[in-house]
């Protein structure tokens, strides 16, 4: 096994969750709370990846790709949901957007 | 051949409501509701009357045609075919069905013109018809009960047909559910008929029936007196008659279809088609008849108090039928069913006689308000005439020879039958005295106060023919069978009752010597003491009445037979079903429920904190949630 080891992806892909996670729970503005998503499935995908070369298996890669596709087709639905909410309410604030309470 | 007939004779009918009813969405027009309603039944009677010129051409001993169409119900060793059985007797039931239904329904077309409905009342008399025709087609007695539903339903429908008055929808559900009561009884029966002999087949019962129940047997009296409960139940026999008089708030051609031709006279088909299940059980067989004979004379003094024209006639309907029922216990069922004939012809005229008379006065009914109509309804006049005549037993006419036919074997009966011949003849008497009761307030006493408001108007061609042909009936229909003379429809039906475990019986010539006497008294005695009464001199009747208000309260009520049930059945369920609902069902069905309902509630109320509607606070919680199962995962994993 050559190259950079497994923990250094490892690394880099916890460190993405957690600044993914933190701008979910910190940010109120929608399309900021997409990005920080985005990078908490990227995070997942560096894993992958990782994780695929580890085990010199390119399943892992496969994935990865698969949910490149998947994310980018959420953030087509969610930028349109996040285009219809500020049509509605003519502001971005998804605390304010508590109409669900129960 | 006869099979094929026959089925599309039950078909027809069938055809003709089902086109009715579906073929459009609008009233179409009328002259395609009557070509419907009149055609399919007077092609059934055409049908029919070659089905008996068949039967006629065949071997007297060889005129049973049993059609099977396919194997419908299959357990166990029970099988029940589709199946429709032709004889002499079906046939002369199917050939008053239709013949008089066909009447009938001419007789509507005109009646019924000015009433909305228009299809739907012939749609419901179709659907009567053919109900009738598959109840005395029937090959088992799976489609005897399905024919006999149906026939309640058909009358349910038909006595309701003014669904916007709660009077006539009272009166339609009471007949349903005193039909259901009926039913119920031949249900119990089939099912021991089916435990006992293993078949519902009318050919194998009837056959195995002297081998398997013990003669007297409590097995036997118990169907015997089971189908009697549905013969009596349709037939209107105490103490299941009160539905009939209530009928009356159907249109008048019901009345006239359902009471003189076709329904009521079920029972006594019924008690007649298994007479051998009764012979089994005598005492079964003296009870019919004894009831018969009670609900004849009961029924006939109800009739004498009754101010409404059409009740009048459906008391006297009741009481023919006593007559009928009486003849069929005694085992004259040859007498019997010639009864039957008769009286579809002459009762179907009255009615619809009566029917041109609360036309012509725009639906009056009350005899109070008739009086010397002589000269306004000619033919409604003569019409009635015959009707009255022929039902009063005047020799001469139908009901005279049918009577005492019945009343003859009655004495050759001997015994039971001596007490059943003299209240036969009373009734007889009192017969005469209702009908010319009727007969002199509507067409000879004096006009009522006020005189009409609008000139009496007599009747189409639609209407009038159909009661000059049952006129003529009621005339030359007597004639089939005559004293000293010669016995057509005894001949006819003999070969049904050949399996009879009776010995026939034969009434001596000094026997239908004192009846045709002492009946013919008794019909112009009757007619006589009814124009003393209410034509000689009209204040008399008025007298007669005043003199004894509690008997004529009494008779007037029907013997408070609708007060006692009233009490005993309407009132007592309409409390259990009040205590019930208000003290059963809050705590064993309601608190359960609410219960339930009430908890999950609860749980929802306690929970619906944790929906804030943040979604960071979701992602929170999720994101928590994962490091928390991580974290058990690697404690575990140690």
């Amino acid at each position: 096994m050559n190259g950079v080891p497994l923990g250094f992806y490892l690394a880099v892909s916890g460190a993405l969750m957690v600044l993914g996670l933190i701008g979910v729970m910190t940010r109120r503005n929608p399309l900021l709370l997409l990005l920080a998503v985005e990078l908490m499935l990227n995070a997942g995908n560096v894993a992958l990846v990782g994780f695929s070369r580890y085990w010199n298996d390119t399943s892992g890669q496969i994935f990865a790709l698969i949910v490149m596709v998947v994310a980018a087709a959420e953030v087509v639905i969610g930028l349109g949901l996040v285009v219809s909410v500020f049509r509605q309410h003519g502001a971005l604030d998804v605390d304010e957007m508590s109409e669900l309470r129960g | 051949m006869s099979g094929v007939l026959g089925w599309i004779v039950l078909g027809l009918p069938l055809l003709g409501a089902l086109i009715l009813a579906f073929f459009g969405a609008t009233e179409p027009p009328k002259i395609v509701t009557r070509l419907v309603g009149c055609g399919s039944i007077g092609l059934a009677f055409v049908l029919t009357v070659a089905i008996f010129l068949g039967l006629v051409g065949d071997n007297p001993d060889e005129r049973v045609h049993v059609s099977r169409l396919w194997e419908w119900i299959d357990i166990g060793n029970i099988k029940v075919d589709l199946a429709i059985r032709i004889d002499q007797l079906s046939v002369l039931m199917m050939l008053v069905i239709t013949g008089v239904g066909f009447l009938i329904h001419v007789y509507s077309t005109e009646y019924m013109d000015h009433e909305a409905g228009y299809r739907r009342f012939f749609a419901e008399m179709n659907f009567f018809v053919f109900s009738m025709l598959l109840l005395v087609e029937a090959a088992n007695f799976i489609f005897l009960i399905v024919g006999w539903a149906f026939v309640g339903l058909a009358s349910y429908l038909l006595i309701g047909f003014y669904y916007d008055r709660p009077i006539a929808v009272a009166a339609a559900k009471k007949a349903f559910v005193i039909n259901v009561i009926g039913d119920v009884g031949m249900v119990i029966a089939a099912f021991l008929l089916a435990r006992d002999l293993g078949t519902l087949d009318y050919t194998q019962v009837f056959a195995t029936a002297p081998d398997k129940l013990t003669s007297g047997g409590g097995v036997a009296v118990a169907i015997a007196l089971l189908l009697f409960v549905g013969a009596a139940a349709k037939s209107a026999q105490v103490p299941l008659h009160t539905w009939l008089p209530d009928a009356m708030e159907g249109p008048t051609p019901v009345s006239a279809l359902i009471h003189a031709a076709t329904m009521v006279t079920a029972g006594v088909y019924l008690v007649v088609r298994t007479h051998v299940l009764y012979e089994l059980a005598p005492v079964a067989m003296d009870i019919v008849a004894v009831v018969g004979c009670i609900t004849l004379v009961m029924a006939a003094t109800i009739a004498i108090a009754q101010e409404d024209i059409k009740r009048v006639l459906a008391w006297s309907t009741v009481s023919q039928i006593g007559y009928m029922i009486m003849g069929a216990g005694l085992g004259a069922y040859s007498a019997g069913m010639f009864h039957f004939l008769t009286h579809a012809f002459f009762k179907a005229l009255l009615f619809l006689a009566a029917g041109i008379v609360i036309h012509a006065l725009a639906g009056e009914q009350s005899l109070d308000r008739m009086g010397g109509l002589r000269t306004h309804l000619k033919f409604a006049y003569a019409a009635i005439a015959i009707g009255c005549l022929a039902i009063a037993g005047v020799p001469g006419f139908a009901g005279f020879f049918s009577k005492d036919d019945i009343l003859a074997h009655a004495l050759a009966r001997g015994g039971l039958g001596v007490t059943l011949f003299v209240f036969g003849s009373v009734a007889a008497l009192l017969t005469a005295f209702y009908m010319f009761r009727l007969f002199f307030r509507v067409f000879v006493a004096p006009r009522p106060e006020g005189d009409y408001e609008h000139a009496p108007h007599g009747a189409g061609w639609a209407m009038s023919a159909p009661v000059a042909i049952l006129a003529v009936l009621s005339i030359v229909g007597g004639w089939l069978q005559v004293p000293f003379g010669w016995h057509r429809v005894t001949d006819w039906l003999d070969p049904v009752f050949a399996d009879s475990l009776l010995k026939p019986l034969e009434a001596t010539h000094a026997q239908e010597l004192a009846t045709v006497v002492v009946s013919t008294c008794a019909a112009f005695g009757g007619i006589l003491l009814a124009w003393y009464v209410f034509a000689r001199d009209p204040g008399r009747r008025i007298r007669a009445a005043a003199a004894m208000p509690h008997a004529r309260a009494l008779l007037e009520d029907a013997y408070r037979f609708d007060d006692v049930y009233d009490e005993l059945f309407v009132d007592s369920g309409r409390f259990a079903g009040e205590r019930l609902r208000d003290d059963v069902e809050p705590l064993a069905i309601q608190g359960p429920i609410q219960g339930v309902a009430a908890g999950v509630r609860g749980i929802a109320r306690g929970l619906s904190w944790a929906q804030s509607g943040l979604v960071r606070t979701y992602a929170f919680a999720m994101a928590a949630g994962v490091v928390g199962v991580a974290v058990i995962f690697i404690l575990v994993r140690r």
